[in-house]
């Protein structure tokens, strides 16, 4: 008897793969936006380099890389008018 | 019997750090500010300290110190007031301190820092960290700095060395 799936093989994501940074990436690319608008580039690459050690973000691990952009959300926040 | 009242915060001066009398730490962190100059990266006199510094933004509200944006791992405050308050998932306002008291309390340090005047003080305080009261006793430095000496923005950097912390009941 012929089985139909209604998800095919390629949709199958295994426990040990991480999300994809895709996720996180239109997340990223509009923070980064809002960083450079209110003048905290400066802020943002000082940390970056610094603490973290790399030059770009995507040089991250996931779990870096989410912590990272936690403290970026929160000196936007705390340099809003 | 000593009466003394709960919260004191006083400013002791930055000539004691230049006598030798606040925490070596503390004291190499304010050296290496003031001596930056003209020809220098601000950036690099920042590293060997970053992880002891809480950094804060010069927006400073009515009586309110301005907010936090960063905590050092081995800060102060993250050791008083715990990872899950300084590293917060998902963040939906700005960073202050848990404690309403010592966040209206600390404001003047900060202030003096902004109007150019780095601040070194001593503090004792009582703190109430998720429903348990500490008594914290703390000598603190707040300076104003720049990520690069070009730049537009200026952060607080506070370097705060616990001296005395226990449980009241």
């Amino acid at each position: 008897m012929q089985q139909f799936f209604h998800r095919g093989p390629s949709t199958y994501v295994p426990e040990h793969v991480q999300p994809s940074a895709s996720e996180s990436g239109p997340n990223r690319i509009k923070l980064k936006a809002s960083i450079d608008a209110a003048n905290l580039t400066d802020m943002w690459d000082m940390i970056l380099t610094l603490d973290y050690g790399v030059s770009d973000v995507k040089d991250l691990s996931f779990e870096k890389r989410d912590e990272f952009l936690n403290v970026m959300s929160l000196l936007l926040k705390a340099f809003d008018k | 019997m000593l009466n003394r009242p709960d919260t004191v915060f006083s400013e002791i001066g930055t000539q004691a750090i230049e006598q030798g009398l606040a925490d070596p730490k503390l004291s190499a962190f304010y050296d290496h500010v003031m001596s930056i100059d003209c020809d220098d990266n601000p950036q690099q006199h920042l590293k060997p300290f970053l992880p002891h510094l809480s950094l804060c933004s010069d927006r400073m509200f009515n009586t309110a110190p301005p907010p936090i944006f960063y905590v050092g791992q081995d800060s102060c405050q993250r050791y008083l007031f715990g990872d899950d308050w300084a590293s917060p998932e998902q963040p939906s306002s700005a960073l202050r301190t848990p404690d309403p008291e010592l966040e209206l309390a600390s404001a003047e340090g900060y202030r003096n820092a902004l109007n150019g005047q780095p601040y070194y003080g001593y503090a004792r305080a009582s703190v109430s960290v998720n429903g348990i009261s500490y008594e914290v006793a703390f000598e603190r430095l707040i300076m104003a700095v720049r990520p690069t000496l070009q730049s537009q923005k200026r952060f607080c950097a506070f370097f705060g060395v616990i001296q005395d912390l226990h449980r009241k009941f």
